[in-house]
């Protein structure tokens, strides 16, 4: 096949695109050729979701030529753009949760299940079934399980295989892998290059730069609703285009550390919760980061949500700035001024449907005023304190949370627990779907928190991230503590290997696909 | 404060024609409602004479007023209150028998009250404690309710109190009035203020909202939302119990599962309530005028020679304009 001499898959050229005053693209070009993994990258509000939807049929350009297979498109609507071969997996599109896996899969085509309108429901499961198999042959996926009773991550599955039931010619992914775990991004990766070979062009958006250096052929780097490059990600240091993206440099994005380090703010001491993790001890003082980090099943995740009473412990101690305390519920951590960031923001973090300060202002209304009443005036001056202090980027502090990016999200959620003045942080993987500008500021927020007395815990698979912002690490693996290291005396290919059980276990590697999904 | 550097956040633009339909979305109700009111001025000439309006209030409002603001705190938490006739009628039919058995009006007041704080209870910690969905729990409990009444009344039997002598103790507080307005009226008013300044102004109301966009935030935020859960579901069913309270002594009688025809008017009053707040939450104000619109229909119908049985009809084609609007609008707003 002579990819070179046939158009490409895809030629965008010019797109302009404006929502009133706001220019959201601006003569932006993106050319993906046939066969190949094509990474989109940017800040949030770099222009990546309008230059899908406008590829979707979803927004018209107010300028620019699209080209499909070398064909002017004009006036292009979901439905052409699904025709000629192009599907888009939505970052949070959703799954009718009480229908079965193999019912999701075939939604909407049922038309080739049975004669008279009737659904032939066994061969519907069967296929189903010899599809997920096909596309995720490392996954265990029930094929009768209800959606509502699967993880995200398996959910994410389904769309993807939905996706590829319907031969694309073009894939679009807006972060397919935010939800996922190791092992089953390694399945998803393996899928994709497979596609690849076909002759499938994929076009990949993500805001993790290892996954584009492991995946992608190219990537496209959006800035401010231009495309400012297009490089070989494979030949390019990952540095140079996060400095592309956001037009500084890398080493800028951690804060330095200039902390004091204090009494202990939590300790604990050989905590265990059966099945889960044996026997976790460590502190973490006043003005310290401590990174904890592990696979998924190492039992890190349980571990926090156990200090935040949302498990009951089977052993062990927890005290807080030294005194011994029981926490069973979220409420009582809360009320010994501990705090937790959860990794599922949507469904524990913010309530979407309520507005910033109604958000910000939930954990410590009574702080707001008095005999169970809030005094209005304090909770607004407050919030917009809040809001300034964390530079949360909206049109007001009554706006729904809904309407927020990520990251910005993530700052109410960050604002909720300052708000509340609390002493320790327990953060589940902050800076999942965050977009790197939102990232500094939320590193750059943590590093003051500890300057002024906090103690914080940050749970991390993003290993960069945990160097970057931690003054300690704890390893977990298969349950128990492997290894203790000082960040500035360690590397990520030494955590890595405590990680995966190679440095303590005899095996050469343990490959992350056998370890249990959680 | 500086601006979003908007682009992949911000939505289209909505055109004159989205805002049109938003507009239409908030105000549909109001402009409903005075359309309703128009229509009637016209065609009947009592309609808008003092006489019919205070007859309407009291008789076609009161009751239904008070057992939808309860179920506003439900539904605004996320819940759903099926019990709430159960908790009128055993509320109704406690005081009566303790009215019929020569006891005081206090305590025939407190023994209301408590029944129907009983009734939330029970429901409280089906949900709470048993961890069974609002809709279900309620459910069961209304059927209980219902042969609790029969049980306790040979089968249903209504039981009237003909002696003055017993009635007098209590009849003002369904036929009095006090500066001018009907007692059952000044009870509507100041419950109504009072939870309009719990939901709207106290932590309380705020715990509500946060249970009913999200019961994860709220645990995960530190709330203690099985108390509050409990709280709720108590508060709807007293509230409900009052309206039985009123009932009993308007037609100073019990009658076995009357209260069961304000579940679906008190939800609807709720849901068309939602419709006029700018965040389409149950508010009391909202419910007020759900309540009101669902009167005025009631009392216009009979006016012009409508039976009691066109009424429901009238009622439910009201119910259903409303929120077919509002939901058919909200898609399109929404989507954008």
């Amino acid at each position: 096949m002579t990819a070179t001499s046939r158009p490409p898959a895809l030629s965008m050229r010019g797109i302009t695109k404006a929502f009133g005053p706001v220019k959201a693209l601006a003569d932006a070009d993106l050319r993906v050729e046939r066969g190949t993994i094509h990474g989109l990258v940017g800040q949030n509000g770099a222009g990546k979701s309008t230059i899908i939807k406008i590829l979707a049929g979803l927004f018209r350009p107010d300028r620019g030529t699209i080209e499909i297979d070398g064909e002017p498109q004009t006036h292009l609507n979901p439905r052409q753009v699904e025709a000629r071969g192009i599907h888009i997996i939505h970052q949070d599109r959703l799954l009718v949760p009480t229908f079965t896996v193999g019912e999701s899969l075939f939604l909407g085509h049922e038309g080739g299940f049975g004669a008279f309108g009737l659904l032939n429901r066994r061969r519907m499961q069967r296929q189903a079934g010899e599809a997920l198999r096909r596309y995720f042959s490392g996954i265990d996926l029930p094929i009768e399980a209800l959606i509502a009773d699967l993880t995200t991550a398996q959910q994410k599955i389904v769309q993807i295989t939905r996706a590829l039931l319907n031969r694309p010619s073009i894939l679009v992914l807006d972060e397919p892998t935010a939800a996922l775990n190791k092992g089953e991004v390694d399945t998803l990766f393996t899928t994709l290059r497979g596609l690849r070979d076909e002759g499938i062009s994929v076009i990949f958006i993500s805001h993790y730069m290892q996954e584009i250096e492991n995946l992608c052929d190219r990537v496209t780097i959006l800035r401010n609703g231009k495309d400012v490059g297009t490089v070989d990600p494979r030949t390019t240091p990952i540095g140079d285009i996060v400095a592309m993206m956001i037009a500084r440099d890398i080493k800028e994005m951690f804060p330095g550390r200039k902390r004091k380090i204090g009494a202990p703010a939590l300790e604990i001491r050989d905590l265990t919760v059966k099945g889960k993790f044996e026997d976790v001890s460590l502190s973490v003082r006043r003005g310290e980061i401590v990174g904890i980090t592990g696979l998924i099943g190492s039992g890190a995740k349980e571990f926090l949500q156990t200090i935040y009473g949302l498990r009951r412990a089977d052993g062990g101690q927890v005290l807080i700035g030294g005194k011994r305390v029981v926490i069973d519920t979220p409420a009582k951590a809360v009320a010994h001024g501990v705090a937790l960031v959860p990794e599922d923001r949507r469904s524990h973090g913010v309530a979407l449907d309520l507005s910033i300060r109604e958000n910000v202002t939930l954990s410590s209304l009574s702080r707001y005023g008095s005999m169970g009443f809030i005094h209005a005036g304090r909770e607004r001056s407050g919030v917009d304190a809040l809001i300034g202090e964390l530079d949360v980027k909206a049109a007001g502090r009554e706006v729904l949370v809904r309407k927020l990016s990520g990251g910005n999200q993530q700052k109410v959620v960050l604002a909720k627990w300052l708000s509340r003045e609390s002493s320790v942080y327990l953060l589940d993987e902050p800076t999942v779907g965050v977009d790197v500008g939102s990232k500094v500021e939320i590193y750059q927020l943590l590093s003051r928190l500890a300057e002024k007395g906090a103690g914080i815990l940050v749970l991390s698979t993003d290993l960069i991230e945990l160097m970057g912002i931690c003054d300690h690490l704890v390893v977990l693996y298969r349950g128990r503590v492997v290894a203790a290291l000082r960040t500035a005396e360690t590397d990520t290919d030494d955590v890595l290997k405590w990680a995966t059980g190679a440095q303590a276990s005899t095996r050469p590697d343990m490959p992350a696909a056998t370890m249990p999904a959680s | 404060m500086t601006m979003a550097p908007i682009g992949t956040n911000a939505g289209p633009v909505p055109s004159r024609a989205r805002a049109a339909q938003a507009l239409l979305a908030r105000f549909g109700v109001l402009i409903g409602f005075a359309a309703v009111i128009l229509f009637f001025a016209v065609s009947s000439p009592t309609f808008l004479t003092l006489g019919n309006i205070t007859n309407m209030l009291v008789n076609n409002v009161a009751l239904l007023a008070m057992v939808a603001l309860g179920m506003t705190i439900v539904i605004a938490s996320g819940g759903i209150d099926l019990s709430v006739g159960t908790a009128v009628d055993l509320a109704s039919m406690v005081f009566i028998m303790l009215m019929a058995a020569g006891h005081g009006l206090m305590v025939g007041l407190l023994g209301a009250i408590a029944v129907a704080a009983v009734v939330g209870a029970v429901n409280a910690i089906l949900i709470t404690r048993l961890r069974i969905s609002p809709f279900l729990a309620t459910l069961g409990v209304l059927f209980i309710g219902q042969s609790v009444q029969q049980l306790s009344s040979d089968g249903g039997n209504p039981i009237y109190l003909f002696s003055s002598d017993m009635a007098h103790k209590f009849s003002f507080i369904g036929h009095g009035s006090l500066l001018g307005i009907s007692i059952p009226l000044w009870i509507v008013a100041v419950s109504y203020i009072g939870v309009f300044i719990v939901l709207h102004y106290a932590r309380f109301g705020r715990y509500v909202y946060a249970l009913g966009a999200e019961p994860g935030v709220a645990w995960y935020s530190g709330l203690r939302i099985k108390r509050d859960t409990a709280a709720i579901y108590v508060l709807s069913a007293v509230l409900a119990g009052i309206a039985g309270i009123i009932l009993s002594c308007t037609v100073r009688c019990y009658v076995p599962l009357s209260g069961n025809a304000f579940i679906l008017d008190a939800i609807g009053a709720a849901f068309i309530g939602t419709t006029i707040s700018l965040e389409r939450r149950p508010t009391v104000i909202g419910t007020l005028v759900g309540v009101l619109l669902l009167g005025i229909v009631k009392n216009g119908l009979l006016l012009v020679g409508w039976n009691f049985y066109w009424q429901q009809v009238g009622t439910g084609v009201v119910i259903l304009l409303v929120l077919a609007t509002s939901f058919a609008t909200r898609r399109h707003v929404g989507e954008a």
